[in-house]
C-alpha cells in the first residue's frame, strides 16, 4: 500500500535522506575535487541556490496543489508528455540507487567482506528493499525517521571526534582554483542537491500538502548544515592536494576516531548505521517508481511491482564492470543526470504548466474533474 | 498459508546469509590468522627488501594468564614487496597474516634514506592497518629493533605497544608519531612528513666526564646514557623530506617539535642558574597557550614569527633558593626564556636551512596569504622553506617550587 499519506516531518526526513545517502558514498570527495580549499565557500553558496530552486519550485507547484510532476505533465501535454516523463523519473531514480548500491558495496566489501562475491552484498539489500516494500510508504518514512537522526548523529560524531586531526587552515586559499571554479563550474556540485526530486513527487503523498513551502526550504537547509559538517570533517583531515580516491572517505576519517584506549574501531558502528541509511534511500527509490509505474500505467494494485523494481535496482548494480566504470557513472554521469532530469526538465515541465495555466485561466482542479468524469 | 509462505521465505533468506558470508567469516576467525603486532621493514642483499613480522601467540596468553609475559614470534622474509612478503609469510605459517592489530611499523634508517613511499602508500591501502599504527625509524636494523621491544613493565606485547609513546606528553623526548599522519603529511603540500626516531641501547664507552645537563637534553635513540632490560629505546625525531628520510632530531630538538605543535602537556628542562651560571636548575613548564604561529611573505621570504607562554615550577631545591623572592623568580624566567628561545631558534633553523623539510607545518600558516591553489603552488613552500628566517618568543612565568619554599 505504498500510497498512505505522510506527516510533515516524515517527508522532510524522506528529503534528508535522499541527499545524505550520497555523501555516505563518495560525494564528499567528488565536492571537494571540484572546488578544492573553497569548498566550503562553494557549499554555503550552493546552498542558496538550492534554496531558492526549492522555493521556486514551490510557487510553481503552488497552483497545482495536492498534485505531482506526474499529475502535472499530464496537464500540460496529455498522456504521452506524462508517460515520458514517468519513464524518464523511473530511469532515474533506478539507475542512481542502482550505481549508489553498487558503490557502497564495493566499500563494503573491501572493508568487511573480502570473500565474498559482490552480488550477494547487493542481494542482501535488495532482500530487504523486497521487504520493506510490503509494508505502508508511510511506515517505512517512519522507519527513515527514526534511522535519519542516528546518521546525521554520526556524521556529528564523525566531526567532534575527529576535532584533533582537524587543520583548520585548510579552509585557505579561501577561491581555492579560482573565482570562476567555485561560483560558475561550482555551479556543478549543485547535484549535491539531488533529493530536490523528491519535491516533484511528494504532494500527493502529503497529509498536508499546504505545508510544502516547510518541507521544501526546511529539508534544503538541513540537508545543507549536514553537507557542511560532512565535507568540512574531510577538508580538515586530509590534505586536498592529493589525487588520491577512496570508496568510503567518510569511513577513513571514522577509522581515525579513538578516545582513550578503550573506545577504539568505531568504525564498524558507524558502517552499520550507514548501511540502514542506504536501505531508506533504496527503499525510496523503489517506492517512489512504484508509485509513479502505478500512476503511467493506470494500474489498480502495486503488490506486483514490489519485487520489480528492486530486481531492475539490482541489475543496474550489476552493469558496471568494474569499480572504476560504477564510480565514473556514479561522480559523472549521475551528475548530469540529475542536472538535466531535475534542475531542467522539470523545471521548465512546470514554467509551462503554470504558463499555460495563466492563459487559460480556469481551475486546474475544476478541470481534472471533468476529465475524469468523462 | 501465509504463514508457512513466511517461514519459507525466513528459511531461505538464512540459507542465502549462510552461504554468502560464510567465506568472509571464516576468513576473519581467528584461528585462521596469524595476528602481526609489529612490522619491521630492511634492505636485502638478496632483494628488494626484508619483511620481519612479529606475532603474539593468543592462546597462549589465555593459557598462561596475565602475570606472565606473553611470548612473541618472530619471523623474517626477503621479498620483492610487502605484499610479496605477506604472501610468502601467510604460504610459510599456514595462517592468514592479519595487520588489524599491528601497532607498530619500523623502517631502517638505512632503508628510509631511500624513500619509503611506496611502502607507505601500499600500507594505507591495506584495509587492516590502522591510520594509529606508530612509525618508527630505527637507528639499527629494524628487525634488530623489533626483537629487543620486550615489555618491561607489562605482560603483553599489545599492551606495551599501546602504551607505547605516552610518555611524549609529558617528557617532550619523543612524538607519538603514527603512519595516518606519515601519509597526510606526505600528500599535504603545506608540511613534511616524520617519524619515531627508535634504536636499541648499546653500552656507551663515553669518556666524556663532563657533568652538563646538555648531555641528557641532546640524547638520542642508539645514543642514550640509560641501561636496563628494555633494550629498545624511542629518543628524537626523524625527518623526512617527500618520503626520504633527511635527518635527524635530538631530544630537546624533538620538544621544540612538539611545543610548536602544540602537542605536550608538561615538560623539564634544566636552565642556567642565574646567580651562577655553572650550575643548572630543573624547571618544569607546561604551556599556557598554544604557541601562535604568524607566516609573512617579506621580499619573496617566509618571516616565521613563533610566540609561547609557559607556567614553571621549580624542580631544583638548596638551602640557598628562595622562592618567596619575586627577583628571584624573575630571574629564573627570564632564564628559561632565554634558555628557550636559543633551543627553538636553533631547532627552526635546523629544519629550515640544514634540512629543508617543514616537519612543523608552517605552510599552512602561509595559505591564507594566498587567494588561489594555483598562485601557492606557483610560490612552491616547501622548496622556499630553507628561505625562511624567525623570529622567537617565549614568554615563561615560573610561580614557585613544589613543597619547599
Amino acid at each position: 500500500m505504498p500510497d498512505s499519506k505522510i506527516s510533515t516531518k516524515e517527508a522532510i526526513m524522506l528529503v534528508i535522506t535522499v541527499i545524505v545517502s550520497h555523501t555516505i558514498v563518495t560525494l564528499p570527495t567528488s565536492l571537494l575535487k571540484n572546488t578544492k580549499s573553497a569548498v566550503l565557500l562553494n557549499i554555503i553558496f550552493i546552498s542558496i541556490m538550492a534554496l531558492l530552486i526549492a522555493y521556486l519550485i514551490y510557487i510553481l507547484m503552488r497552483k497545482f496543489q495536492g498534485q505531482d510532476i506526474i499529475d502535472i505533465s499530464e496537464y500540460l501535454g496529455g498522456k504521452w508528455c506524462k508517460n515520458i516523463i514517468g519513464t524518464v523519473f523511473i530511469v532515474y531514480f533506478i539507475t542512481s540507487s542502482g550505481i549508489l548500491l553498487r558503490n557502497f558495496c564495493e566499500g563494503l566489501k573491501i572493508i568487511y567482506f573480502p570473500n565474498t562475491n559482490i552480488v550477494f552484498i547487493m542481494l542482501a539489500f535488495i532482500v530487504t528493499i523486497c521487504i520493506t516494500n510490503t509494508f505502508k510508504f508511510s511506515a517505512n518514512c517512519k522507519t527513515i525517521s527514526i534511522i535519519l537522526p542516528f546518521v546525521i548523529l554520526s556524521i556529528i560524531l564523525l566531526f567532534i571526534g575527529n576535532l584533533q586531526h582537524f587543520t583548520f587552515e585548510r579552509i585557505f586559499p579561501l577561491l581555492g582554483e579560482g573565482f570562476f571554479n567555485t561560483f560558475i563550474l561550482g555551479l556543478g556540485n549543485l547535484t549535491a542537491f539531488g533529493g530536490i526530486s523528491c519535491l516533484y513527487i511528494i504532494p500527493p503523498l502529503l497529509k498536508n500538502p499546504e505545508k510544502m513551502k516547510k518541507i521544501a526550504l526546511t529539508s534544503i537547509g538541513i540537508s545543507a548544515v549536514y553537507l557542511i559538517f560532512c565535507v568540512s570533517t574531510i577538508l580538515f583531515m586530509f590534505a586536498f592536494f592529493q589525487n588520491i580516491d577512496e570508496p568510503l572517505p567518510l569511513y577513513t576519517a571514522a577509522s581515525y576516531i579513538e578516545f582513550g584506549t578503550f573506545f577504539q574501531r568505531l568504525d564498524a558502528i558507524f558502517l552499520l548505521v550507514w548501511m540502514l541509511e542506504i536501505c531508506c534511500y533504496l527503499c525510496i527509490a523503489s517506492q517512489f517508481s512504484t508509485i509513479l509505474l502505478k500512476k503511467i500505467a493506470n494500474l489498480k494494485h502495486s503488490r506486483p511491482l514490489f519485487f520489480i523494481f528492486p530486481l531492475l535496482i539490482f541489475s543496474v548494480a550489476l552493469i558496471p564492470k568494474n569499480y572504476a566504470i560504477s564510480r565514473f557513472i556514479g561522480d559523472t554521469v549521475y551528475n548530469y543526470v540529475i542536472i538535466f532530469v531535475v534542475f531542467i526538465l522539470s523545471l521548465l515541465l512546470l514554467f509551462l504548466a503554470n504558463i499555460k495555466k495563466k492563459k487559460e485561466g480556469g481551475n486546474f482542479n475544476e478541470k481534472q474533474v471533468e476529465q475524469t468524469t468523462n | 498459508m501465509k504463514n508457512k509462505l513466511n517461514k519459507l521465505l525466513i528459511s531461505i533468506i538464512i540459507i542465502y546469509l549462510i552461504i554468502a558470508f560464510n567465506s568472509s567469516h571464516v576468513a576473519l576467525d581467528l584461528s585462521n590468522l596469524a595476528i602481526v603486532v609489529a612490522m619491521a621493514i630492511d634492505t636485502s642483499d638478496t632483494n628488494n627488501l626484508s619483511v620481519t613480522f612479529q606475532f603474539t601467540n593468543a592462546s597462549s596468553v589465555s593459557e598462561n594468564g596475565s602475570s606472565e609475559q606473553s611470548p612473541s614470534i618472530v619471523n623474517t622474509v626477503e621479498a620483492s614487496s610487502i605484499s610479496s612478503a605477506i604472501n610468502l609469510m601467510n604460504s610459510y605459517i599456514g595462517k592468514e597474516l592479519s595487520l588489524s592489530h599491528c601497532k607498530l611499523i619500523v623502517f631502517s634508517e638505512e632503508f628510509a634514506k631511500q624513500g619509503i613511499s611506496e611502502e607507505i602508500y601500499t600500507l594505507m591501502n591495506d584495509n587492516q592497518i590502522r591510520p594509529s599504527t606508530n612509525l618508527v625509524i630505527s637507528k639499527c636494523s629494524a628487525k634488530y629493533y623489533i626483537e629487543n621491544s620486550k615489555p618491561m613493565l607489562d605482560s603483553l606485547i599489545t599492551k606495551y605497544y599501546e602504551v607505547y609513546n605516552n610518555a611524549s606528553l609529558y617528557t617532550g623526548y619523543t612524538t607519538d608519531a603514527t603512519i595516518g599522519n606519515f601519509f597526510n603529511n606526505l600528500n599535504c603540500g603545506t608540511c613534511e612528513p616524520y617519524g619515531i626516531l627508535g634504536g636499541v641501547n648499546v653500552e656507551q664507552n663515553n669518556t666524556d666526564t663532563s657533568i652538563n645537563s646538555e648531555k641528557d637534553a641532546n640524547s638520542q635513540a642508539n645514543n642514550s646514557s640509560i641501561s636496563g632490560s628494555l633494550r629498545s629505546e624511542n629518543s628524537g625525531l626523524a625527518v623526512f623530506k617527500d618520503a626520504t628520510l633527511v635527518g635527524e632530531l635530538t631530544a630537546i630538538e624533538n620538544l621544540s617539535f612538539l611545543c610548536t605543535k602544540n602537542d605536550i602537556e608538561g615538560f623539564l628542562v634544566s636552565v642556567p642558574n642565574p646567580e651562577n651560571d655553572t650550575e643548572y636548575i630543573d624547571v618544569n613548564l607546561v604551556p599556557s597557550k598554544d604557541s601562535k604561529i604568524k607566516v609573512d611573505i617579506i621580499n619573496g621570504s617566509p618571516y616565521i614569527k613563533v610566540d609561547f607562554s609557559f607556567t614553571g615550577r621549580i624542580y631544583s631545591m638548596t638551602e640557598d633558593f628562595d622562592f618567596l623572592d619575586n627577583t628571584f623568580l624573575e630571574n629564573i624566567s627570564k632564564s628559561c626564556n632565554s634558555y628557550l628561545k636559543t633551543t627553538f631558534t636553533n631547532y627552526y633553523y635546523k629544519t629550515s636551512k640544514e634540512l629543508n623539510s617543514d616537519i612543523n607545518g608552517f605552510g599552512k600558516f602561509v595559505l591564507k596569504h594566498f587567494s588561489t591553489i594555483t598562485d601557492f603552488n606557483d610560490y612552491n613552500w616547501n622548496d622556499n622553506y630553507k628561505n625562511s628566517f624567525f623570529d622567537v618568543n617565549v614568554d615563561t612565568n615560573v610561580k614557585s617550587g613544589f613543597l619547599l619554599m
